[in-house]
């Protein structure tokens, strides 16, 4: 049986070693769990204690870094910059600025930049998150430096969502722009993300104009890809750009072959209550643009019944649906649109309307 | 001449049963070690503040549908959908699809949700029985039922994906509950990767944990002995299984318990199709899709979503289970052999599905082989005891391993067992599962292989949810 292996002289105390090593290695690891259990929940106690005490110092005490005892270990780090990022997040003033200086009073922010430079790339980039959520102006040079020296992709678009957070100016803005553009395009949330960062950032600091004359420089640039132009317009919906009513309709002129731009921009202005693409919108070539078109057309002042309900036979199922919704929204002429399309021949139109006006009965 | 064949079939037998024992515990060890990498780095990353603020966010999300199709489940429909509709998620709808049930399924939905009859038209996009009628709750605007004629699970998912009117959508089966922010996690990964077109989260098992308001409120290991061991094999394939072929880019299944999947890619492969193991299957083919026509596209599993499903507390119950799940994969793997062996697929082809072939498929073959030829070699003195004494030691031994490998990944990085009888329960099981169930196991196993062609389900019995605060 196996005789080349068997006959081999160590080939039983190689196996029995092996059988040996498992037995150990299975102990071990059962021990190693119930150690690791009553670790975990002391240290888990240690954290809510130390975060609550960390919150409360800041509160109410004068110079907290007397009362807090110094992080002792990354548990301790964990807590208190918890705590710090909560407290920063929730109040501005004496309270903020005291936050601020326990960072640096208890070496929070020492810690964590050594982290920045950690031989493994996801403990770096946890480091990067803790020291974006500070948002001190005082990262700025650091991350920047290492930017530069960073090789992994993944701490690298975190370092760049870091300095989002603490964009000021102009300048601020451009050099992001060309760091995100040395990186290959990741997703539409992530340079959405950036963007409204960016843009909320500047309106805090009263600075919101700079972001239009960006988006204006970018607007026919062809190294900045439509994707990016298009990420731009949809963060000026999430953080609801006012100022930007100009530059959308702009954005819409110059992009008739681009329906994610159109797409974005109608949902833009929509939002701040400008209605005026909307007869060109539900008229486009591309059945997305007229679907985005749709879903607001009821709030319009004007009167589309007409354009809405030729819609009801539009080739596309979403086209038709939606357009039998907006008609429900568009008050009582719409609605008696949409009694006669669900008397009619067409069997499209009637299925839909019918569906509509059930929606709205119910 | 006779002699020299049996005496070589002998010797060639032995080297295969040696090198293939080798062979599979190497690569269970491998995949434990590429889930460990990929479940701490993930767990690190998850956790960081800012992740948590970006989950938390409700700016930027995809809404989704989420399908449930449900055949005579009327002692859990009512709990399961009120969980559904009490998920934290800024944009959905739940479709019910009521496949034929013949007990009171729509009639319990119908009183509990306040149905009303719908014209919704229906776009025929996948394949599917009749649909008799469409339901909205008058109470739940985003509450859909569907009732169709019975086609199966498969079918019933396509009726869902007609009916869904977003562009991704969650399948998820009636007995089984998710927890309030399983949607939020698996649907982001949607918005954070543009090549993703399938996800599935962790299936944990309810029975032995508090189910209250239609969410678990206590998590312990449940009492029976069966019950208890399905934890550690759900923990093992999902943790170690799942995860590792994740790192491999080679995962080919998504429980069809709980999986979120982009419906344009779906409806491309022409929907779910009627089989046993409609789950594998589907992914199998999206990957065949991708592959064939070159569209970059990731299939990814992600470790925290949880999934909390009622596991089979009887044997017969669990037999009947494993049975399907082994005629499912047989099924999947003739329908999909294209891919077998296959340059054109990649590492899907060459890692994920040979495992399938040569472990998943012939493994029980070539096990209950070993278990027959032990014997008959050692008692014709072709086997020496001391050898037959350390193999069955380093096998039990490194399987043991295994196994707790994957309740370390579980406990020491997720901690939903914190009771220490649990732990050292699970620890326990590690090892007992050589000793009888195991070999029940591969005895099903090996009848679902002979009889593969059937395309039964069988029923299950269900346990109502929650019961004031007792345990399931």
């Amino acid at each position: 049986m196996l005789e080349i292996l068997t006959q081999s002289p160590h080939f039983y105390d190689y196996v029995t070693a092996a059988v040996l090593l498992l037995g150990v290695f299975n102990v071990a690891e059962v021990l190693f769990l119930l150690w690791n259990k009553a670790r975990v929940e002391r240290s888990e106690l240690k954290r809510q204690d130390l975060k609550r005490l960390a919150s409360t110092a800041l509160i109410t005490a004068t110079d907290p870094a007397e009362l807090l005892p110094k992080p002792a270990d990354e548990e301790d780090f964990a807590a208190y910059s918890e705590a710090i990022a909560s407290v920063l997040d929730s109040f501005e003033g004496e309270i903020a600025v005291k936050a601020v200086g326990l960072i640096s009073d208890l070496g929070i922010d020492e810690h964590y930049r050594r982290l920045a430079r950690h031989r493994v790339w996801y403990k770096r980039g946890n480091a990067i998150d803790i020291l974006s959520s500070f948002r001190l102006k005082a990262n700025k040079e650091f991350f920047l430096a290492v930017f530069r020296s960073e090789t992994s992709l993944d701490v690298r678009y975190r370092i760049i969502y870091g300095l989002s957070l603490l964009t000021r100016e102009h300048s601020d803005i451009r050099a992001l722009a060309r760091m995100l553009s040395g990186l290959p395009y990741l997703t539409a949330k992530y340079t959405e993300d950036i963007f409204y960062n960016i843009i909320t950032a500047l309106k805090a600091a009263g600075n919101e104009a700079e972001f239009g004359i960006f988006m204006r420089e970018i607007m026919h640039d062809g190294a900045v890809l439509n994707l990016v132009k298009r990420d731009c317009i949809t963060a000026c919906y999430a953080a609801s750009c006012e100022k930007g009513r100009g530059l959308l309709m702009e954005y819409y002129a110059a992009f008739p072959e681009e329906p994610e731009i159109l797409m974005a921009a109608v949902k833009a202005l929509a939002r701040i209550g400008d209605f005026s693409v909307m007869p060109a919108a539900i008229r486009h070539p591309d059945w997305r643009v007229r679907l985005a078109a749709l879903k607001y057309a009821h709030l319009c002042c004007m009167d589309m019944i007409p354009e809405i309900r030729a819609l009801l036979r539009d080739p596309n199922y979403h086209v038709r649906l939606n357009a039998a919704l907006a008609l429900a929204k568009s008050g009582e002429k719409g609605r008696a649109a949409l009694r006669e399309e669900a008397a009619g021949a067409d069997a499209f139109a009637a299925s839909t309307a019918a569906y509509a006006l059930g929606q709205e009965a119910a | 001449m006779k002699f020299f064949l049996l005496w070589a079939a002998v010797h060639v037998s032995q080297y295969v049963l040696f090198l293939y024992f080798l062979a599979i515990n190497s690569v269970y060890t491998a995949l434990i070690l590429l889930a460990l990498r990929d479940i701490v780095r993930h767990a690190y990353l998850t956790t960081s503040r800012v992740s948590r603020r970006q989950l938390a966010s409700e700016f930027y999300f995809k809404p989704v549908s989420v399908i449930v199709p449900a055949h005579n489940e009327a002692a859990v429909i009512t709990q399961s959908v009120q969980a559904l509709l009490n998920l934290h998620y800024p944009e959905f709808e739940v479709i019910v699809v009521n496949d034929g049930s013949t007990d009171d399924t729509l009639e319990r939905l119908r009183l509990d949700f306040s149905l009303l009859p719908c014209a919704k038209p229906v776009r025929l996009q996948v394949p599917h029985e009749a649909i008799r009628g469409v339901y909205r709750s008058s109470v739940y605007r985003h509450l859909i039922v569907v009732d169709k004629f019975n086609g199966g699970k498969a079918d019933a998912i396509n009726a869902g994906i007609n009916v869904s009117a977003y562009p991704i959508f969650c399948s998820i089966d009636a007995d089984s509950l998710l927890e309030p922010d399983a949607l939020l996690k698996s649907s982001k990964l949607f918005l954070e990767d543009d090549e993703l077109i399938a996800t599935g989260g962790i299936i944990r098992i309810l029975n032995g944990c508090m189910v209250r308001d239609g969410a678990v409120t206590e998590i312990g290991l449940p009492r029976g002995f069966l019950e208890a061991m399905q934890v550690l094999e759900y923990t093992r394939a999902f943790l170690s299984g799942r995860t590792g072929w994740n790192a491999l880019k080679s995962l080919l299944i998504i429980s069809g318990a709980f999986g979120v999947f982009r419906k344009d890619m779906v409806v491309a492969v022409n929907g779910y199709r009627k089989t046993v193991g409609e789950d594998m299957d589907l992914v199998m083919r999206l990957h065949r899709h991708c592959r064939d026509r070159a569209i970059p596209y990731k299939i990814l599993f992600v470790p925290d979503p949880v999934c909390w499903t009622q596991a089979p507390y009887s044997l017969r119950m669990l037999l009947k289970q494993r049975n399907r799940w082994h005629r499912g994969m047989i099924d999947a793997l003739l329908t999909n052999r294209e891919m077998i062996l296959n340059r054109k697929y990649g590492a899907t082809s060459l890692i994920g599905i040979s495992y399938f072939v040569f472990v998943e498929f012939l493994g029980p073959l070539i096990e209950l082989f070993g278990y027959l030829s032990i014997p008959v070699l050692y008692y014709f003195g072709l086997l020496s005891t001391k050898f037959l004494v350390m193999l069955v030691l380093l096998a039990v031994f490194w399987g043991i391993s295994i196994n707790i490998g994957a309740v370390f990944l579980d406990i020491y990085n997720f901690r939903r067992y914190n009771r220490t009888s649990d732990i050292l329960r699970l620890c326990v099981l590690s090892a007992a599962e050589f000793f009888g169930y195991r070999q029940i196991m591969l005895l099903e196993r090996l009848k679902a292989t002979l009889t593969f062609r059937k395309k039964d389900w069988g029923t299950q019995d269900r346990r109502v949810f929650e019961k004031k605060g007792t345990a399931v």
